[in-house]
This record gives C-alpha cells, sequence and structure tokens, in this order.
C-alpha cells in the first residue's frame, strides 16, 4: 500500500508542477517581459551576475586553451588563407581610403552624420545562452548606465542584436541570429529594403517583399534606420537571387559579426525609432537626430 | 526528512547553472557549435538518490534558473526539468544495469528534453522550429550530455550516496 501511495503523491506533484510551469509560461508570455517574470529575472541577475563574472575571469583562460586545442588542426590553413586575405585588403584598403574621402566630402554637402557618432554605452559580455536555443547574451550595464529597451547592440564588425529585458546592472541582448528576431535592412547594392530573420546557427534569411532588381552575392546590408540608427552593417549575402513577381525574394545573408568572438559591446543609447523623422508617403527615413553625448 | 542531500543537489545544480552560462557558450568551449546540457545531467544524477518530492522539486527549480537566465518564456524548462526528473524517478531502479544502458537512457532523455522544449516553445508562438540544422541542434548536445554525465554522476554518488542510499531504493 506505501509504495502505491507514494507513487500516487509523486504523480501528482509531477503532474501540479507541469500545469504550474505552464501557467507561468503563459504569465510570461501575456505581460511581455514585465511583471512578476522581470522581477524575478531581476532577481536571479542580482544572485547570478557577481558568481558569473567571478566564473567567466576564471575560465576564460581555461576555455581559450581548450579551444586552442581543438583548433590546432585547422591554424595551419587559416594562416594561409589569411596571408592571402591580408594581401587582397591591402589592394582594397588603398580603394577604401579614396571612397572614405568621397563619402565625407558628400556628408559635409548632405549634413549627415555617420551613425556610430550616436551616443552609445561600452559594455562586456558578462554571461553566455543557457542552451543551444537561447540566441542571446547578458552584458553587465543595466538601467544605471541608461540602457532601456529595443536599443541596439554593436560591435566593430555591424550589429550585434537589440536589449529585449534589463536590469539594474544587467541586461539581456537579443542576437540577430535568433529566430525570434528582425531587422529591417537595405540592400547597398540596389538601394532596396528588406527584412532580415535570424535562423539559430545558420545564416541568416534576408526577405525582399517590393523588390523588382535582383540582389547579389557580396551585397552589403545595412540597417534601414526604422527600428536602429541607419547605416549600421548587418550582413553580406551569399546567394545572388532574382525577385519572381508576386512572391518574396528570399536569400542567405552571413552576419556581419563573428559571435564567436564576441567581447566587449556598444549599445546604442543615444537613438530611438521615435526620433526618426519618416516621410509619411514614402515611409522612408530622411532625417535621424543623433545625440551629442558618448557615454563611455 | 535528511535535508543534507537536498542542500547538496541544490549547490550542484547551482555550480552547474554558472559553468553552463559561462563556459559553455559560443565563442568558449562549444565543439562542432554545441556543448552538454550540464544542468540536466546533474538532475538526472542527484534525482538518484533524492526522494521523490524533492527530486521534482529539484528539477522544477533547475529548469526555472535556466529560464530565468535564457531568453525563453518563463516556466518552459522548468516544465522540461519536471518531466526528466520525473522519469528518473520512474527508471532509477535500473541506475544501476550496465554503463551503456544508462548512457543510452541519458542521450534519450537530453533528446526528448530538447524535443519537448521546441514542441512547448512552438505552442507558446517561439517559431524555434525554423532554426536551422535542428536535428544535429538536438542530437549533439545530446551526445555531450553523456559525456558530461560520466563526470557528474560519480560526483554526484560520491557526495550524496551514502547518507540516502535506503530512500530511493525501492
Amino acid at each position: 500500500m506505501l509504495p502505491f501511495r507514494r507513487f500516487e503523491r509523486s504523480t501528482t506533484l509531477f503532474v501540479g508542477l507541469v500545469m504550474l510551469s505552464f501557467l507561468i509560461a503563459t504569465f510570461d508570455v501575456r505581460s511581455d517581459g514585465t511583471g512578476l517574470g522581470a522581477m524575478m529575472r531581476t532577481g536571479a541577475q542580482s544572485l547570478f551576475a557577481p558568481v558569473q563574472q567571478l566564473a567567466t575571469a576564471v575560465t576564460r583562460p581555461v576555455a581559450g586553451f581548450i579551444d586552442g586545442i581543438s583548433n590546432i588542426a585547422g591554424l595551419r590553413d587559416e594562416l594561409e588563407a589569411t596571408r592571402a586575405e591580408n594581401d587582397l585588403l591591402r589592394q582594397q584598403l588603398l580603394d577604401v581610403q579614396s571612397t572614405e574621402n568621397r563619402l565625407t566630402e558628400l556628408e559635409r554637402i548632405l549634413d549627415l552624420e555617420p551613425p556610430i557618432d550616436a551616443a552609445t554605452v561600452a559594455a562586456r559580455i558578462s554571461s553566455l545562452a543557457p542552451t543551444e536555443f537561447d540566441h542571446i547574451r547578458w552584458i553587465d550595464r543595466g538601467t544605471e548606465d541608461g540602457i532601456a529597451l529595443g536599443q541596439a547592440v554593436i560591435d566593430e564588425d555591424g550589429l550585434v542584436g537589440r536589449i529585449d529585458f534589463v536590469a539594474d546592472r544587467s541586461a539581456r541582448v537579443r542576437l540577430i541570429t535568433d529566430p525570434r528576431s528582425g531587422v529591417g535592412v537595405r540592400d547597398l547594392g540596389t538601394n532596396e529594403t528588406g527584412w532580415i530573420e535570424g535562423r539559430g546557427a545558420g545564416p541568416l534569411e534576408l526577405k525582399m517583399f517590393s523588390t523588382t532588381k535582383p540582389v547579389q552575392e557580396g551585397d552589403r546590408l545595412v540597417t534601414d534606420g526604422t527600428r536602429f540608427p541607419p547605416g549600421i552593417p548587418v550582413g553580406i549575402i551569399t546567394e545572388s537571387a532574382e525577385a519572381v513577381a508576386g512572391f518574396a525574394l528570399i536569400t542567405s545573408v552571413d552576419p556581419a559579426i563573428n559571435l564567436a568572438e564576441l567581447d566587449f559591446v556598444k549599445v546604442v543609447v543615444g537613438w530611438s525609432p521615435l526620433d526618426a523623422v519618416v516621410d509619411p508617403d514614402t515611409g522612408e527615413v530622411v532625417d535621424v537626430p543623433l545625440a551629442p553625448v558618448t557615454v563611455e | 526528512m535528511n535535508l543534507r542531500p537536498v542542500t547538496l543537489s541544490i549547490l550542484l545544480v547551482f555550480v552547474a547553472v554558472v559553468i553552463q552560462t559561462t563556459m559553455f557558450g559560443t565563442g568558449r568551449v562549444q565543439p562542432f557549435g554545441a556543448a552538454p546540457m550540464l544542468v540536466l545531467a546533474v538532475v538526472v544524477a542527484c534525482v538518484r538518490y533524492l526522494d521523490s518530492e524533492p527530486a521534482l522539486l529539484l528539477g522544477f527549480t533547475a529548469g526555472l534558473l535556466l529560464d530565468l537566465l535564457g531568453g525563453s518564456p518563463l516556466g518552459l524548462w522548468a516544465m522540461v526539468h519536471v518531466v526528466v526528473a520525473y522519469l528518473t524517478l520512474r527508471l532509477r531502479h535500473r541506475a544501476d544495469s550496465a554503463v551503456p544502458l544508462v548512457a543510452v537512457g541519458i542521450f534519450l532523455l537530453a533528446v526528448l528534453a530538447q524535443t519537448l522544449f521546441l514542441v512547448a516553445s512552438t505552442l507558446f508562438g517561439q517559431s524555434l522550429l525554423s532554426s536551422s540544422g535542428l536535428v544535429m541542434l538536438i542530437l549533439l548536445p545530446a551526445a555531450y550530455t553523456v559525456i558530461a554525465a560520466a563526470a557528474v554522476m560519480p560526483t554526484a554518488s560520491w557526495l550524496l550516496r551514502e547518507r540516502t542510499v535506503r530512500t530511493w531504493v525501492r
């Protein structure tokens, strides 16, 4: 009789906990990142963040060593490839310098400022996603440093993601590779706009709904200014594709950033989509005020 | 109820969560783009030595911590870890079987956990099923979890066995 009773009790608790989990999930989804869920996340961050920062400092050399061992076989090939790339880049640098001069001149004429001049807050990645399905990072800056929901997170290569949860001294970055992420982009080759979605560990997916021009492999994509400051590099098209009437143009894109090397990032705090002046007829961003202060 | 194994189990889960969120991730130790589910391995290892109710609550707590430090809606990993804890409770009398059988069991539990999470997250509007390389995203961490369990289970056994062995033998 006793084992039967024990089985019943544990099964009842099991069913109860499963139902409780679903209830919590429902409330969390409904509350859209606020309320009790946000309080619990903030509490967990306050508890874990110091330990995680300490653990990161301790495990970083160990992780680097293990990573180095696992990559040792590929280092020779990588060296050869880097040398070839170096030669190519030297050539390109000359072209870029010339282009930069022309760009500066054009910006002066048009009275525009490059997006990187927006106020930013530097932050360090304090912890990683606990599972393969979470494409997030936690950073060591929060509301106390001016971080707010929706702000763009960038590094030296381009757009990393957006802030989707903020605590006092930490914030969660939803990476652009997350299937729940979407970014409005502009193809610098065709000047057409589109929408990029994350695909997890794979390349990003570009969708262009109203384009008539084909996109070419190697075309660079930058943010279009509707949600994030315009002009931030997002990725490079890896497959040429043509628009077919009545269908969206869909192709794959390599992210501009290297997630494996993500360590320090900058949060663009001096820009809001509400600041952008949008032409009511065309829907295009015609003016983007930028905050003058840079917080470091 | 002896609180010592429960306290030690919670401590092990905390350590596993910290290691999981600092060491195993993109850019850190993640061979072939995947990492072991260390927290799940710890839950399976500890549940072997706990009474039914603390075991289920440990699974719930471990999952909820992953939810709080992750990016999915709260409660999904909690639900998954409760299921894992419950199945481990039902099967733990076979834990002393041949090692390959235990390894296969942990592998299947890890696969089930991730599949369950994907289904549950889809029900809650998370478009994770569109992730590329989904099969490898499930199988590789499951295989690594078996390797992690090989280190975690003796540790849990060493910490918890002596004082609680009578409570889990049915």
